[in-house]
C-alpha cells in the first residue's frame, strides 16, 4: 500500500528548517573522529585483501579455501560499500586528502567510477524514485513499482532477479546506458559504442586483475585461486544486490511522476526522499558491511555526510517523521528483502496495475 | 626507496600490486616514515626558540633530494581530521644533519597552531620538495640581509652555510623584532660570529625604536648598494624596500620572500566581482545574486555540473584565490587552493578558478 501524505506547506517548510539545521550540526562536528573512521576501514579492507589473496594463493585445503574467499569478499564488500561508494559522494571531501577525493575515486568492481558518478550521485540521488528519469527504478530489467508498465519480460523477473543478483557488478556497470533500449537499433547501437568505453576499460582491467594476474602469480594454484576470486566477486555481487534492493522497493516506499515534482523546494525533496526510501535494522557491524545503506533513509537525506554518522542522526530523523506523520519505513532483514520478494512475484502479473494509485503529496504540493 | 618505479612496473596490468597508495599505507604500518611516494620525516627534536616560535629538528625518509640554504619546503599534517599545507622556510643548512623547520605560532593561524599543538619528537609528517629560488649567490660578492620577525628562517639557513663555505664572507644581518625576547635565534646567531668574522650583526626593536621605515634602515649600511641583498618579512615591508632599490638603481641585487599572502576580506554580498576561469583563461563578472554555476554559464562557459542542488558534488573546482559563502551553510571559504561546489557558492571577493 502506498502511504497517502497530507503535509501543509509549512510543515514542510519546517521539515526543511529542521534538516537543513541537523546536517550543519554534523558538518560543524566533522574531524578527527571521522578521518579516523575511514581510514581503519581502509586499514581493515585493505588486510582482508591481503589475507584473503594470501590464503587462496597459498592454501592448499578446502578450509583455506573457503577462509580465503570469505576474507577477500570481505574486503570487496568493504571497498564497494563503505569505502568506495561513501567516498565517491563526496562524504570525505573535506579531509582534503587527494586519495580520499569524490572526484577521482575509483572502486574495484567493472563499474566506471565517473559512469557511476553521473548515474548514481546526478540521476538517482536527485531523481529518486522518478518513473522514468531514475535509472535505479528496476534498473531497466523488473518492475518493482504498480505504475511501471506490464511488459511480457517481466513475468520471469523473479528469475532476472536471481540472475541480477549473482552478475550485480555487471548490472552496475552498465545500468546507465539503457542496453534494453539501445541494443535493437542501428542508432542506439552506435551511441553505445560512443559511451561504453570507459565501462569497457574498466572492466578490462577488473577481469585481468581477479583472472588473469592474481590466478598467473600462483602458478599451480592458479584454478583455485580464479575460482576463488570467481566466488568472492560473486558473494559481493549478492550482497550488494540485496542491500540495495532493500533500500527503495520494500513495501510502503513509493515512486512519483515526473510532473508530480514539478517546482520541488529542497524541503519536498527531503519528503520524497524519506518516502521513497526504507532502513534495515542491525548491529554495527551490519551497518559497516552494508555502507550503512542500511540507514538508506539517512543516506538519501544527506548523502554526503560520512555515512557512519546516520546511525547517530537516525532518532532525530525518525522523531521529525513521527511528529509529521511521515512513516519512517524501517525494519529486520528478513522483513525488509522479504517484502521485496514478494513484490518482485506479485508485479510479475499485470493484474495488480493501478490498485492503489492514490493521491502523492508531492501532486498536492504542486498544487497547493 | 626508489622515486618512481621503472616503467614497466608501472604498467596499469599488474595494478593492485603496483599501487603505490596502497603499499605507502603497508610500508606505514610498518614505520610510519617509510613511503615510495611522500618525502615523510620524523621529529627528533624540539626546541622552543622565542614564546610564540619553535624549532622543529627533523630526520627525513630516503625521497629528501636535499635543499639549497634559502629555500622552502610545502609542510602537510592532518588537524581534526582536515589535511593542513603551508609552505615554510628551512633554517638549517644543508650540511646539517636533519632538517629544521622554525614556526612562529600566528594568532588564529590554523596550520601553526597545528604545529604547536600536534607536533613533538616522534611525530610524522610529509614534506615537499625544497623549492624556491630566494638563495645565495654564486661568487664572493658582499652581501645584506634583512630578516623581520619569522623572516630570519631563510636568512639563518644562508648564514649557517656560510659559516662552512664561506667563512670569510663580508655580510650584513639586519634583525627585525618586538622585543629583546621575541628575536628568534638571538643566542644562535651570536654564537655564529665566531665562526662568522666578517658578519655584522644590527638588531632592531620595533617595540622600542618604532615600526622599521625603509629609508632608516638602509641608511645604516653605508655601502647597501654593492651588496647582493636578501629580504624576507612581512610583505609590505618588503614591498616598501623594493620601492627603495628600484629608486636607487639597484633593483638586479634585490631578492624577496614573503610567505603572509595577500589576505583576502570578504565583501559584503551584492558586490560586483570578476571572476577569473583560470583553464578556458576567461574573465567574468557577478554580483553573488546567482551561484557561481550560473555565473559562469551566463557568461559563455560550461562547467560540469550535475544535480544543482549540492548533493552530487560534479561541479566540485578548485578555487585558487578569493572568497566565496557557501549559499546552504552560509560558510565562507577564504583559503587558497579549497575545492568548491560551483552550485551552491557565491562570490564574496575577486576570484580565480581552476575552471
Amino acid at each position: 500500500m502506498r502511504p497517502t501524505l497530507s503535509l501543509s506547506r509549512a510543515q514542510i517548510d519546517e521539515i526543511e528548517r529542521e534538516f537543513d539545521a541537523l546536517r550543519n550540526q554534523v558538518l560543524a562536528d566533522l574531524g578527527e573522529r571521522d578521518a579516523q573512521h575511514i581510514r581503519r576501514t581502509l586499514k581493515l579492507a585493505q588486510s582482508c585483501a591481503i589475507a584473503g589473496r594470501g590464503l587462496l594463493m597459498f592454501g592448499f585445503t578446502p578450509v583455506s579455501w573457503a577462509l580465503g574467499v570469505a576474507a577477500l569478499s570481505t574486503a570487496k564488500i568493504l571497498e564497494n560499500m563503505e569505502i568506495g561508494h561513501n567516498v565517491m559522494h563526496g562524504q570525505y571531501d573535506w579531509m582534503d586528502d587527494p586519495r580520499l577525493q569524490s572526484q577521482t575515486y575509483d572502486w574495484d568492481n567493472v563499474c566506471d567510477g565517473e559512469d557511476w558518478r553521473q548515474s548514481h550521485n546526478v540521476t538517482h540521488h536527485t531523481w529518486t524514485n522518478v518513473l522514468g528519469k531514475d535509472p535505479d527504478v528496476g534498473y531497466g530489467v523488473l518492475r518493482v513499482s504498480e505504475s511501471q508498465g506490464w511488459r511480457p519480460r517481466y513475468f520471469f523477473q523473479p528469475v532476472w532477479n536471481g540472475l541480477l543478483s549473482l552478475w550485480f557488478q555487471w548490472g552496475v556497470g552498465v545500468h546507465q546506458m539503457d542496453l534494453a533500449n539501445r541494443l535493437y537499433t542501428a542508432e542506439g547501437r552506435a551511441e553505445l559504442k560512443k559511451t561504453s568505453a570507459p565501462f569497457l576499460r574498466k572492466a578490462r582491467k577488473q577481469l585481468v586483475k581477479d583472472y588473469v594476474l592474481f590466478p598467473a602469480l600462483a602458478l599451480w594454484n592458479a584454478p583455485r585461486v580464479l575460482l576463488g576470486n570467481l566466488a568472492a566477486n560473486g558473494i559481493r555481487n549478492v550482497w550488494s544486490n540485496v542491500i540495495i534492493f532493500c533500500g527503495h522497493f520494500p513495501e510502503g516506499t513509493r515512486v512519483y511522476t515526473e510532473a508530480e515534482i514539478a517546482n520541488e523546494t529542497r524541503g519536498d525533496w527531503y519528503v520524497r526522499q524519506m518516502q521513497g526510501s526504507a532502513n534495515i535494522e542491525g548491529g554495527r557491524w551490519f551497518h559497516l558491511l552494508s555502507g550503512h545503506l542500511s540507514h538508506q533513509i539517512e543516506h538519501h537525506l544527506f548523502p554526503d555526510l560520512p555515512a557512519h554518522r546516520y546511525p547517530e542522526i537516525a532518532a532525530k530523523v525518525r522523531e521529525v517523521c513521527e511528529r509529521h506523520g511521515i512513516p519512517y519505513n524501517t525494519g529486520s532483514f528478513g522483513r525488509q528483502y522479504g517484502s521485496v520478494v514478494k513484490r518482485l512475484f506479485k508485479l510479475a502479473l499485470p493484474r495488480s496495475r493501478d490498485r492503489d494509485a492514490g493521491p502523492g503529496p508531492a501532486r498536492e504540493l504542486a498544487a497547493a | 626507496m626508489s622515486a618512481a618505479l621503472p616503467a614497466l612496473l608501472r604498467s596499469p596490468w599488474l595494478h593492485p600490486l603496483n599501487d603505490t597508495a596502497a603499499l605507502d599505507d603497508l610500508l606505514a604500518r610498518i614505520r610510519p616514515t617509510w613511503s615510495l611516494r611522500d618525502i615523510r620525516a620524523e621529529v627528533t627534536r624540539v626546541v622552543d626558540e622565542t614564546p610564540d616560535t619553535r624549532s622543529y629538528w627533523l630526520a627525513p625518509n630516503r625521497l629528501w633530494r636535499g635543499h639549497q640554504a634559502g629555500q622552502h619546503v610545502q609542510l602537510s599534517l592532518e588537524h581534526r581530521g582536515r589535511r593542513l599545507s603551508r609552505a615554510y622556510s628551512l633554517s638549517s643548512a644543508p650540511s646539517d644533519s636533519g632538517l629544521r623547520l622554525t614556526i612562529k605560532r600566528q594568532p588564529g593561524g590554523r596550520m601553526s597552531g597545528a604545529v604547536h599543538a600536534q607536533l613533538a619528537v616522534g611525530s610524522v609528517l610529509t614534506l615537499g620538495p625544497a623549492s624556491g629560488d630566494f638563495v645565495l649567490p654564486e661568487g664572493p660578492a658582499p652581501l645584506f640581509l634583512l630578516g623581520a620577525g619569522s623572516g630570519i628562517t631563510p636568512l639563518m639557513a644562508m648564514l649557517r652555510t656560510l659559516a662552512v663555505t664561506r667563512p670569510q664572507a663580508d655580510v650584513v644581518l639586519l634583525q627585525i623584532s618586538r622585543r629583546a625576547e621575541d628575536t628568534i635565534f638571538r643566542a644562535e646567531l651570536d654564537a655564529l660570529r665566531s665562526r662568522l668574522p666578517g658578519l655584522r650583526l644590527i638588531r632592531h626593536l620595533s617595540a622600542e625604536q618604532g615600526r622599521p621605515q625603509a629609508e632608516a634602515l638602509i641608511a645604516a649600511v653605508a655601502d647597501l648598494g654593492a651588496r647582493e641583498s636578501f629580504i624576507c618579512g612581512p610583505d609590505a615591508l618588503a614591498r616598501s624596500l623594493r620601492q627603495v632599490y628600484a629608486a636607487r638603481g639597484w633593483s638586479a641585487r634585490f631578492h624577496s620572500e614573503s610567505f603572509t599572502g595577500l589576505s583576502v576580506e570578504a565583501l559584503p554580498a551584492g558586490e560586483t566581482v570578476t571572476v577569473q576561469a583560470a583553464k578556458s583563461e576567461q574573465l567574468f563578472t557577478t554580483d553573488g545574486s546567482d551561484s557561481l554555476l550560473v555565473a559562469a554559464e551566463k557568461a559563455g562557459l560550461s562547467p560540469k555540473y550535475g544535480c544543482r542542488i549540492g548533493i552530487c558534488h560534479s561541479c566540485k573546482c578548485v578555487k585558487r584565490s578569493g572568497v566565496v559563502e557557501n549559499l546552504l551553510t552560509g560558510e565562507i571559504s577564504d583559503r587558497p587552493d579549497q575545492p568548491i561546489q560551483l552550485c551552491i557558492s557565491r562570490a564574496r571577493s575577486a576570484l580565480a578558478l581552476d575552471l
